[in-house]
């Protein structure tokens, strides 16, 4: 015990001397989750729309007048003479509303009047917004034509849950938090263990009377500070920039968060000793430990949207579990009964990654 | 002439250092497959089998017909039945719903009478774009199955449909809004996402690569053998950066094919148009890659400025989230990036099938980068030097 906690003391001194990694450390995980938690968001407003009126009535102002209004549009002035098509083209416009000639008049005969949207399909998920708002918004603009509302045989009440504005913060801040924390701390582990291998050092730590298992855990405690540390100053800025703090009783989000730091450490350590070479370790943290963590792990759309064929994949992602527990604990704040699953999972995966890197560490310390 | 042969001897010099280094070959090969390949599969929007408790208080056959409409669309799929409203709303706490559907007790005898009938949707809305995008499936899944009661109801005198319209052919709608989805009529987002991340691509493996080569002279010492000889700093960067380029753009064509026979990705214009905009993105990455190059002294230390410089680069382009979708201040700074020109590009060309006369400015402005960005690297390196 004594020489697991001299090892980690002699690394972290070693991480305190080497100014520019310390601050990087530190700072690199507050940045990419400020610049995450304010860029992606999915929550489009004020979509360029052009309108392209052949009627040039009373009523089709009107209907005008109510995209202008909504949140979601914006509208923008088609050039006289060019076809509504031109803007999306350009870039210039999401979608085009056209409404046809005779457009008044078929409403005062009583005549389902018609109109065509056209819109931008190329980026898919706004597209789809736009179809459903701008059909609202007609849909609304032609109830209230009615003198008296129409009798609804059916009328849905749909309420929002546990964030009613449906502010996307909310889901994509806990997600970068997780993210973050499975790209940095694995990277400054993988580093360390692999610079050992690169610059043979390793040879000495191996005529010192510590074992394999205590010096890697010597370095996974140290690491693990580092790791805390950084969990820490997101939080806080989480609750300063975004406003997100905790919710309901924090037991499970310590718990796991401590888990979890550990097992992204060991997963680190792992790829550092497997690899003794620090700028192949830092691209294969790149791509295991932050792509995977990313994008499978229902940070950004939920796991149930990725095919099936590699849906199973996300299982043995730790972030996996790791962001239901944030979620949890910053927004439902409903507590442990959702969540049981997921400390047994985060450390499994752990003890697995904990058990490859000491064997090869062992296997290492043969070879060397 | 004697000038050439010199860049010759050190392009060649550059080229057989690369060709041995097999490293940077899979690099240069298996990074993009995946990141194209995994990013158009993982980030996909469509909401489909949401999970949805139901609460049927009335049991008839008229709520269960309208338990059929919600969920005969796909994007609903019946998790449970549940008894009490508590259970629901635990297991919507849990996150073991999705969204749950309460029809009252009273549901079919309002519908009997002629009275609107309400029903309640809870949507479990921690995932605000998937929340709002089942509320509008719901909304005008219900809204079509109202039509087709309306359409279907006997005529009677004093209920609800005389408030319609006769003329109107007793629909609920007045005005009928026709939706014409262009260029990706099937809503696929990997179309989306494909196209936006070649260009993050190609910059990010164009810096890496550069920033790398570069640093490895730094490093082991060989600048200074470099710069003992006849050949000037300009020559000696662009003998450097001639050989990762040639490299680099084979990448186009691999992420295209990747892009075409993985996700089905079309070529609507003109292919030579893309394999230009395609190498102006790649000289981007590398004047990115040389400028780190020439701040740092080791390669820990340039893959670490990297990670500075790469996700901001990546995240502010709109390449996989809607650039209106970012804070209205951000959105200006977006026009000084590479990768974002560059999906407007891709897009234009791959879907759209736009051409030069309308993506011009972009072009422009691609090559604009290129210019700034290796003149900006060419002089630093030779301040360095002296």
């Amino acid at each position: 015990m004594r020489r697991i906690l001299a090892q980690a003391r002699k690394e972290l001194r070693q991480v305190s001397r080497d100014r520019l990694t310390l601050t990087l450390a530190l700072i690199l995980p507050l940045l990419l989750l400020a610049l995450n938690g304010s860029a992606i968001s999915l929550t489009v407003e004020n979509l360029p729309i052009v309108v392209q009126d052949l009627d040039s009535s009373d009523v089709s102002r009107r209907l005008i007048d109510a995209f202008r209004s909504s949140l979601t549009f914006q509208i923008v002035e088609l050039a006289p003479g060019t076809s509504p098509e031109t803007p999306l083209l350009e870039n210039k416009a999401r979608a085009a509303l056209i409404i046809p000639p005779g457009f008044a008049d078929d409403l005062n005969r009583g005549k389902i009047a018609e109109t065509q949207i056209l819109v931008d399909a190329s980026d898919a998920n706004t597209a789809n917004v736009l179809r459903g708002s701008s059909t609202a918004v007609i849909r609304r603009f032609g109830a209230s034509l009615l003198k008296a509302e129409p009798k609804l045989p059916i009328k849905p009440n749909i309420r929002f849950w546990f964030n009613p504005g449906l502010d996307s913060q909310l889901y994509i801040v806990p997600s970068m938090l997780a993210v973050g924390l499975a790209l940095f701390p694995p990277l400054l582990a993988a580093l360390a263990m692999s610079r050992e291998g690169e610059q043979k050092t390793i040879l000495q730590v191996y005529v010192s009377s510590i074992s394999a298992g205590e010096y890697l855990l010597g370095k996974i405690v140290a690491y693990f500070v580092i790791a805390f540390a950084e969990w820490v100053l997101c939080l806080i800025l989480a609750y300063f920039l975004f406003g997100i703090g905790l919710r309901g009783d924090p037991s499970a989000l310590f718990v796991c968060t401590v888990l979890y730091l550990l097992t992204n450490v060991c997963f680190g350590a792992m790829v550092g000793a497997a690899i003794p070479n620090q700028a192949a370790a830092i691209q294969a943290v790149q791509i295991v430990g932050f792509l995977l963590s990313y994008l499978l792990s229902g940070a950004i759309f939920p796991i149930s949207n990725i095919p099936q064929g590699i849906r199973w994949l996300s299982n043995i992602i730790p972030a996996r579990y790791y962001i239901e527990v944030v979620r949890d604990s910053m927004v439902r704040g409903s507590g442990w009964s959702g969540l049981w699953l997921a400390p047994f999972a985060i450390s499994a995966i752990g003890c697995f990654f904990f058990l490859v890197a000491w064997l090869k560490m062992r296997r290492m310390q043969l070879e060397a | 002439m004697e000038k050439l042969a010199r860049w010759l001897a050190l392009f060649k010099k550059e080229l057989r250092q690369i060709s041995r280094n097999k490293r940077l070959i899979v690099m240069l090969i298996v990074p993009p497959t995946i990141n194209i390949v995994l990013f158009g599969f993982a980030l996909n929007p469509t909401v489909t089998d949401l999970r949805l408790g139901v609460f049927d208080q009335d049991a008839t056959k008229s709520s269960r017909e309208l338990i059929d409409a919600l969920t005969s669309s796909g994007a609903f799929a019946v998790a449970g039945g549940y008894l009490s409203e508590n259970e629901i709303s635990n297991d919507i706490g849990s996150g073991e719903l999705d969204a749950a559907l309460i029809i009252p007790p009273d549901f079919s005898r309002n519908r009997q009478m002629g009275r609107t009938a309400d029903i309640q949707i809870l949507v479990d809305a921690v995932d605000s774009n998937t929340a709002a995008i089942a509320a509008s499936y719901a909304s005008r899944i219900i809204n079509e199955y109202n039509q087709d009661l309306v359409l279907s109801a006997p005529r009677r005198p004093g209920s609800a449909n005389q408030l319609i319209p006769s003329g109107a052919g007793k629909s609920l709608d007045r005005i009928k809004p026709n939706v014409a989805l262009l260029y990706n009529p099937g809503l696929k987002n990997s179309w989306f996402i494909v196209t936006g991340l070649i260009g993050a691509l190609l910059v990010l493996q164009g810096s890496i690569v550069a920033a790398a080569s570069m640093v490895v002279e730094k490093e082991v010492g060989t600048i200074e053998q470099l710069l003992m000889t006849p050949a000037e700093a300009g020559e000696i960067i662009t003998a450097k950066i001639a050989p990762i380029f040639v490299l680099l753009t084979a990448d186009i064509a691999l992420s295209l094919t990747v892009a075409r026979l993985v996700f089905g990705v079309p070529v609507r214009g003109s292919l030579a148009l893309f394999f230009v905009s395609g190498s102006l993105c790649v000289l981007s990455g590398i004047g990115i890659g040389t400028l780190i190059a020439t701040f740092v002294s080791s390669q820990q230390q340039a893959q670490l400025m990297g990670f500075f410089v790469n996700p901001p680069l990546v995240l502010l382009s709109g390449a996989t989230t809607p650039i209106e979708a970012m804070p209205g201040w951000l959105q200006p700074f977006t026009n000084l990036n590479p990768i974002r020109h560059f999906a407007a590009v891709s897009r234009g060309i791959l879907l759209k099938g736009t051409g030069l006369d309308v993506l011009y400015p972009n072009f422009l402005a691609l090559a604009c980068f290129c210019v700034v960005l290796v003149g900006l690297s060419a002089w630093q390196f030779r301040r360095q030097l002296r």
